[in-house]
């Protein structure tokens, strides 16, 4: 069991750094008038053959090697069925891999989107290879961060290293917070985001 | 506004780890990798990682290279950190949290000294 929408989207993620991707895309839309939360992970990463993607919601069905079980998908999988929500994975060789998971925004089944700047920050711990746009959409808003022009603000020095993806963890919180929470329903808002 | 603000801090701190990349000599490089599966994730690999990476900037440390990897089979102990220092075997820790994580980063990674209660062979 996964607590956090967000544990879900770094496990996903995970998957197509092991994979071999290079380039991820991540986007969380909350759309509280039609009561839709939605999140999309895409990668360029080498895409799944048939027999694979046939076989990718099988939680016995791995193919990492040494592992008899594969769990990722099959949990968020479960994750949506629960409240009523919907999964869709578009993969194909050479065509990279993108996930998208749509959940009703009030249902009490639901988990909670969780902390989105760990997850992000956590996924790029160690990933030097990867680049990532991260876009959250609230109500038609948009803030998007995209690594690519942090790693040219930043000049040569990584952005793995700790201190800047403290920053990239605060910066992200502060902007996710400036979008959705603004407002006089800003604490009720934070609070329905929190769970 | 604040995005703006935060940027520049961003410049500020560029500035700072430049000029203390210029001061540091070539000194040896110590690993740390978490292990990030989906057993790992849901154990708590994600607190684990940001409580180091928390812990090596406060204390300034440099030399340390925070990575992660995928299940390394050990489910049921996860959330696993190990430690791996030139010239001395890897050292494994088991059921970490966030809490452990910050005291491995100031026993081990500071003092060169093993909790070996909560690592495996």
């Amino acid at each position: 069991m996964m607590e956090e929408l967000a544990h879900h989207i770094l496990d996903i993620a995970r998957n197509s750094v092991e994979a071999g991707a290079t380039r991820l895309e991540i986007t969380v839309e909350e759309d509280t008038q039609s009561g839709v939360l939605r999140f999309v992970v895409g990668d360029n990463g080498p895409g799944m053959p048939e027999h694979v993607r046939r076989r990718m919601l099988d939680p016995f069905f791995t193919t990492k090697s040494g592992k008899k079980v594969g769990l990722g998908l099959p949990l968020l999988q479960m994750a949506v069925q629960r409240c009523g929500g919907h999964l869709e994975v578009s993969s194909a060789p050479g065509q990279g891999t993108t996930v998208v998971a749509t959940f009703p925004y009030y249902c009490w089944d639901r988990p909670p989107l969780g902390d989105i700047p760990r997850t992000v920050v956590g996924l790029l711990a160690g990933s030097d290879q990867v680049d990532l746009c991260y876009r959250h959409v609230y109500n038609g808003q948009v803030f998007e961060l995209d690594t690519v022009e942090i790693r040219l603000r930043l000049r040569g020095i990584p952005l793995q290293t700790p201190e800047v993806l403290l920053w990239l963890r605060q910066h992200l919180a502060e902007s996710i917070n400036n979008l959705c929470g603004g407002g006089e329903d800003g604490q009720d808002r934070l609070a329905r985001r929190a769970g | 506004m604040a995005r703006i603000d935060s940027l520049a801090e961003l410049d500020k701190l560029r500035e700072r780890l430049q000029e203390e990349m210029r001061l540091r000599e070539g000194g040896e490089e110590v690993k740390v990798v978490v292990t990030m599966g989906t057993c790992g994730i849901a154990a708590g690999a994600r607190e684990v990682i940001t409580a180091i990476l928390e812990e090596i900037s406060k204390r300034g440390l440099k030399g340390v290279t925070v990575g992660q990897t995928g299940c390394a089979g050990l489910c049921h102990y996860e959330p696993l950190v190990e430690v791996e220092r030139p010239g001395t075997e890897k050292v494994t820790y088991v059921h970490v949290d966030e809490k452990k994580a910050r005291e491995i980063v100031s026993k081990h990674l500071v003092n060169g000294q093993v909790i070996k209660e909560w690592t495996i062979k």
